[in-house]
């Protein structure tokens, strides 16, 4: 008895022992490796999935990514020219009273008669006071389809907006889409104040607007604020939702942005149907794996009717940490990255054949922003100092960026001009604006005649005095940026300006900018045509306490801009971003330091004609239309540097 | 006696549960300002107004329109039905099913852990006892010396490395498809294994350190005692004296730290799960405290203390149970 | 009993500091635990002389991700350049700083409270035991990464958070302590006398108790150093520093492990093995001093129990033992909640 126990308690240790060594041996089957079917797999580098795909949602992380792929917006904003391309709607114009199309004889907008023809006045109910808009007219693709076989009609769009404005139904959820400038207002206990989207069964005929019998189910009528871009949110970021499944389900009682909502909206969360290139395959998704499979409804197709999209099913593979999700690629468990990298890690793909690296141009811009206009209870003499726009230009010239572009992004940036619009942008990009070019050396020199008008006195490290106080400023980042600091100390110091790192609190509460406790601080800026109109006013005309960067305050530029935003000559707006830059760009409150290129990976060995799309990771819709699958039947066999694992006897797996 | 003891065990279990509940509670709502700030999703691009509105539709969401002893009573009242509240993530889910998908991961890790250590553990440390002051002994000595010094997630980024990156015998970091394709087959079951396998064995060395040196002490302890000295004197060979008198009567102190390992099963591989990118309770909420998910972060946190509370309740009771000679309630 | 002649016995083998200190030397093993800390605590002092490189210097482009050499002993970080020795060097700052003012503080909270709970006994008695238990009962690491979420990531919250969750172990011993002290004859003489409470406290209760927290604060010490690493590693520390556990951290998200960087990822590690090795070592070596009759090579087998905050007990139970030479008194509190170690 005591000896069999003995016996027991060893073979027990020699089991588990042998059951460690023995899946040692029997290396995990990676289903990549042997799937031949047309399935890319993606890895995603996010903390969790979505569990919930209703668009107004989901607005972090991948779930925007998703939904814009199961869900259509109305057109697709084309960055180039500022013009819309086609989506679930095909034309649309601006009409006047009566609903006749302001069109030049060429079929564009004609700009000059929207002024004059287009504008209307109409009392706003909540505030009481008289307000200029426009009317649009949309007219839906007769091909779209929700991926249940529905039409997308007119009565989609209209309850889509309808919702999105009824916070007594939708429970702010609308507010999270971008309908602020749709004049369809509704009271907070859901009676609908004022009418602002119009169809066929919607009043269209009481306004005079006319739809003809046989488009009863594609036109849409809407009345928006009289500014140009209150399209472009309206078309480009409301992803519409399909009427004759939301409606018998979204209640007062059952909100559409509930915490609890019921069986039924769970439902609709977890399977939605939607009009995009992809449906999503509910039962092969979980929290770690998203399946979606190609929409063959799909209204978009060829010319040769074949499907746009050549992929036929995406597996999304979450993964929590870059480096897994590189090592994963690298191993072939993927065969591509929906997340950009850094560039250190180029030197680890290089000499790799069997992977596409994709290094594409950047969409935001790293800037050095001052605060120039602290509140009155955190004024210093120093900050006082910044508002000097002597300084902030001579701490401008003294940055070399071309240096900063090598050193400290690895070469992988590029440079922005002091306006902040992209070059690349040929035809809005003013070059004038590029003011912080030229010799650096040359530059220093003129950096410290400036700031000898300021502050001659130095010390004996040759930093500069104020009232005997070495000038020294804080510069507000998160700890990704402690390098990009450190060589900003390094230049400024040749002008005899002492900066440091000042760490940002882990939420915009604790952070000192809040309360605009800071000298200076790093800003990501996204400045693009779709969005100038907002994001200039954003940034350099707002007070708010929430976009507290430090507040300047310029009148000129202030009226200058909100001209911009309320012209409705589109000629007149992109005029008007042209003169702003130099403007801008000369009152040194946004320095441009670098724009970071995107890099992110791809493997080769499953499919090939990958093309590096400006402002994108390789992951993006382009590629999902131009990629093809390589037709080979060694596709499971192992890649190069699997080759030297099998080490271990084979299992009784293949 | 006993039974008054077990009463008096449970109820002030219960005591140290509503003590660790209401703390919970009130963590999240220290400090100054409005609590619900924290709720608040970022401002981003949205104006002013939508801003105003969303922070208030998420005051009413999360229940801070109301009285804090409302918010309290609501909580406790939500305890109740096993609701935890409800993640800040899209989607919004519950905690408790976000914990309920990750909990049995986590569980694979340290229950095999456990085991392991355990297994080998005990009969290391008996081995070590009975040769005492031999090689055996001082390989344990060394081992511990050293596995005390060193960090568990040091060991276990070294076994990523030499046995996952440059060897290639394990994944070197967990496949999350495991997960996604998981379905009892048995070459799934294989699969978790393998993926397992460096996780479970740089957690198991410090476990089987551990378990070696309490067994060790321990049955040293007793085999100084009479009744195995006059064991001996009898003349009974020595594995019968190991087996009858030793390793029963040793093995009774080991239900402690047993009990310990089990009320840290969930919540102790915190830093391992890291290392391997394992998908468990540990990622799950270290996910929670990088996006400030404080729902998440506090409804794991009560989960962990009340499974900590239970493990200690039933470690005691269970003490009672396997040793009579315990006198109740007595303390230094 | 006899068991408490012998804890007085130790309670008062006083002895100057620095006879204590000779007595540690002249243990072989002491003296080597006395040399590595002795020898870390320069480096940490000496940092900016013995620092080849600047470790905050992120702008060396040219050197990322070099091997070790001459010019580089430990090679450099793959993502920013920097001299990882340098960083080395420094980080023994930041842990022998967190570890040593951690355990000091902790020694003193846990010494404070031990004595008030063992010597004022009643209602402070069974509140501080009370708060004992639930501390003991909550699982520590969670607990401090919410503390550090709310209160902010610096090491003057970590030390904070480490000292009021780690004080109950020692608390625990003094009373324990104090509860025999308590009866003692100078302690009733001084009683009679008509000596307040708090100076019986402080001038006859306290110094009684200084061994125990001196061989428990080094034990600490060693413990919370580890602490930090894990803490640092997790990304909970100051952001600003540099720390062993950090650079652990920044070696894996940096792509150590994928570049094949062993000397990022190694160097930290020894740097922690070290330290703690070391202070581990004195507060071994210092058991034996207190405690003649233990024997050497057991210490380290005592030092499972320690971490379950069950080794000072066990202390006491060996010296019952040995002074007793009767039946073992069995140490029969099941309160498993004891057996819980320090974070």
């Amino acid at each position: 008895m005591p000896r069999a126990r003995g016996i027991t308690i060893a073979c027990l240790v020699l089991l588990t022992g042998a059951a460690l060594l023995q899946t040692g041996c029997q290396k995990t089957e990676y289903l990549r490796r042997t799937d031949s079917t047309n399935t890319l797999y993606v890895g995603v580098v996010e903390s969790s999935f979505p569990v919930a795909f209703m668009p107004w949602l989901s607005r972090d992380g991948i779930a925007p990514t998703i939904a814009s792929m199961l869900y259509s917006t109305l057109f697709s904003y084309d960055d180039e020219t500022g013009g819309f391309l086609p989506g679930l709607a095909r034309d649309w114009c601006y009409v006047d009273a009566q609903g006749a199309p302001i069109v030049t004889e060429s079929g564009g907008i004609d700009y000059a008669r929207v002024e004059t023809e287009g504008v209307k006045v109409l009392r706003n109910p909540q505030t009481g006071k008289n307000e200029r808009y426009l009317t649009v007219r949309i007219e839906l693709d007769p091909h779209a389809r929700w991926s249940d076989g529905h039409p997308v009609t007119a009565e989609d769009v209209y309850y889509t907006f309808d919702i999105a404005r009824n916070n007594y139904l939708s429970n702010h959820a609308g507010a999270l889409a971008w309908t602020a400038d749709l004049l369809h207002l509704y009271s907070n206990t859901g009676q609908l104040q004022l009418q602002g989207v119009f169809t066929y069964n919607h009043g269209a005929a009481d306004l005079g607007y006319p739809i003809a019998e046989a488009e009863r189910d594609l036109v849409v009528y809407v009345h928006v604020r009289g500014v140009l871009g209150a399209v472009t949110s309206l078309f480009t970021t409301i992803l519409i939702l399909p009427h004759h499944l939301w409606e018998p389900v979204v209640s007062r009682q059952n909100q559409l942005n509930s915490r609890s909502p019921d069986a039924h909206m769970q439902h609709l969360y977890q399977n939605p149907v939607g009009s995009g290139p992809y449906v999503l395959d509910a039962a092969a998704s979980g929290p770690s794996q998203i399946v979606l499979r190609r929409n063959e409804l799909y209204h978009q197709t060829r010319e040769d009717s074949s499907p746009l999209y050549t992929v036929e099913t995406l597996r999304l593979v979450l993964y929590q940490e870059i480096n897994v999700a590189i090592y994963a690629v690298m191993q072939g468990h993927i065969d591509m990255l929906s997340a950009g990298l850094s560039p250190n890690y180029v030197k680890l793909f290089e000499g790799r054949d069997d992977l596409f690296l994709s290094i594409a141009e950047g969409v935001f811009t790293q800037t050095l922003v001052f605060n120039v206009n602290p509140v009155a209870s955190e004024q210093t003499p120093l900050r006082r100092l910044l508002s000097d726009a002597r300084v902030r230009r001579a701490i401008a010239l003294a940055i070399d960026t071309d240096m900063l572009i090598r050193l400290v992004a690895n070469g992988a940036a590029t440079r922005m001009s002091a306006g902040l619009i992209a070059e690349s942008l040929t035809d809005f990009c003013n070059p004038s604006a590029d003011i912080l070019h030229g010799e650096h050396a040359a530059r220093l020199e003129e950096a410290n005649d400036l700031l000898d008008q300021v502050a001659p006195q130095r010390d004996a490290q040759g930093y500069r005095l104020l009232e005997g106080e070495r000038v020294t400023f804080n510069v507000l980042g998160h700890p990704g940026e402690m390098e990009l600091v450190a060589f900003l100390e390094i230049q400024l110091q040749k002008i005899g300006i002492k900066i440091r790192y000042q760490a940002k609190g882990n939420s915009p509460e604790t952070t000192h900018l809040w309360t605009s406790r800071f000298d200076m601080t790093l800003h990501g800026v996204i400045f693009s045509l779709a969005n100038v109109d907002i994001m200039l006013n954003a940034h350099f005309v707002a007070l708010g306490r929430t976009s507290n960067y430090g507040r300047l305050i310029e009148p000129e530029l202030a009226a200058a801009i909100e001209e911009m935003r309320s012209t409705l000559n589109l000629h007149r707006k992109f005029a008007l971003l042209y003169d702003l830059q130099p403007v801008i760009a000369g009152l040194f409150y946004k320095v441009p330091l670098y724009t970071p290129q995107i890099i992110s990976i791809a493997r080769t060995d499953r499919y090939t004609g990958y093309e590096v799309v400006p402002g994108e990771v390789v992951f993006n819709s382009t590629n999902l239309q131009r990629i093809q699958r390589v037709e080979s039947p060694g596709d499971a066999e192992p890649s190069a540097d699997d080759g030297a694992v099998s080490r271990c006897e084979p299992g009784e797996r293949q | 006696m006993k039974r008054s003891y077990v009463i008096k065990r449970v109820l002030y279990a219960l005591f140290i549960f509503v003590v660790v509940l209401t703390l919970n509670f009130f963590i999240p709502r220290l400090g100054v300002g409005d609590p619900a700030e924290r709720y608040y999703p970022p401002k981003g691009a949205m104006s002013d107004i939508e801003y105003e509105i969303i922070k208030q539709f998420t005051r009413e969401q999360y229940g801070f329109d109301v009285s804090t002893f409302q918010q309290y009573i609501r909580y406790v009242q939500g305890l109740f039905r096993f609701d935890l509240g409800t993640s800040l993530r899209s989607g919004s889910p519950k905690v408790v099913e976000l914990i309920g998908k990750r909990l049995p991961w986590t569980l694979v890790l340290s229950v095999t852990t456990l085991l392991i250590s355990l297994v080998i553990g005990l009969s290391f440390g008996t081995l070590a006892a009975w040769k005492r002051g031999r090689w055996q002994d001082s390989v344990l000595l060394n081992a511990s010396t050293i596995s005390v010094a060193l960090p568990g997630f040091f060991i276990a980024l070294m076994m990523s490395f030499y046995l996952g990156f440059e060897l290639e015998l394990f994944p070197a970091y967990t496949n999350p498809n495991m997960v996604a394709d998981f379905d009892w087959s048995k070459e799934a079951i294989m699969v978790v294994l393998n993926n397992a396998a460096l996780p479970i064995m740089s957690m198991a060395l410090g476990g089987i350190v551990g378990y070696s040196q309490s067994t060790r002490n321990s049955v040293i302890a007793v085999t100084n005692e009479d009744f195995v000295i006059t064991a001996r004197a009898k003349g009974l060979s020595e594995t019968t004296v190991l087996y009858k008198h030793v390793l029963r009567n040793a093995l009774l102190p080991l239900t402690t730290s047993i009990g310990m390992s089990v009320s840290g099963l969930i919540g102790g591989a915190i830093i391992i799960e890291q290392v391997f990118n394992w998908q468990g309770m540990g990622t799950l909420f270290l996910e929670a405290n990088s996006t400030n998910d404080y729902p998440l972060m506090m409804g794991i946190m009560l989960f962990l203390s009340a499974f900590a509370i239970l493990a200690n309740l039933v470690t005691e009771l269970f003490y009672v149970v396997l040793d009579p000679r315990v006198t109740v309630g007595e303390k230094r | 009993m006899t068991g408490r002649n012998v804890l007085l016995q130790v309670a008062q083998r006083g002895g100057s500091f620095l006879g204590f200190v000779r007595k540690l030397w002249q243990h072989p093993k002491g003296r080597v635990g006395l040399i590595m800390a002795g020898f870390l605590v320069l480096v940490a002092v000496l940092a900016p002389v013995l620092a080849p490189y600047d470790p905050y210097d992120v702008t060396q482009r040219a050197a990322k991700g070099l091997r070790p050499s001459w010019a580089h002993p430990l090679g450099t970080t793959i993502t920013t350049g920097q001299d990882i020795l340098s960083m080395l060097i420094y980080g023994a700052r930041v842990s022998l700083m967190i570890g040593i003012g951690t355990g000091i503080a902790l020694a003193a909270l846990g010494a404070l409270l031990g004595v008030m709970a063992g010597y004022m006994g009643g209602l402070v008695d069974s509140l501080i035991m009370r708060i004992v238990d639930i501390l003991l009962v909550i699982p520590t690491l969670p607990l401090i990464i919410v503390l550090t979420n709310f209160l902010g990531r610096s090491y003057f919250v970590i030390v904070l958070v480490f000292v009021l969750f780690g004080w109950t172990g020692l608390a625990r011993v003094i009373r324990s302590l104090v509860l025999v002290l308590k009866n003692s004859n100078y302690v009733k003489a001084a009683e009679l006398a008509g000596a307040s409470r708090w100076h019986i406290m402080t001038k006859h209760i306290l110094p009684g108790t200084s061994h125990l927290i001196i061989m428990n604060t080094t034990l600490t010490c060693a413990g919370i150093m580890v602490a930090e690493a894990g803490l640092s590693f997790l990304g909970l520390g100051d952001p600003t520093a540099i720390s062993w556990g950090k650079m652990l951290a920044e070696a894996q998200s940096g792509g150590a492990l994928l570049f094949g960087a062993w000397w990022w990822i190694i160097a930290p590690g020894l740097g922690i093995f070290l330290s703690v090795f070391a202070f581990m070592r004195i507060g071994l070596v210092m058991e034996e001093v207190f405690n003649p009759r233990m024997k050497a090579s057991s210490s380290i087998h005592k030092l499972f129990k320690h971490l379950n905050n069950k080794y000072l007990d066990e202390v006491f139970q060996s010296m019952d033992d040995e002074a007793a030479c009767g039946p073992p008194e069995r140490l029969d509190e099941i309160d498993a909640s004891q057996a819980r170690g320090l974070p």
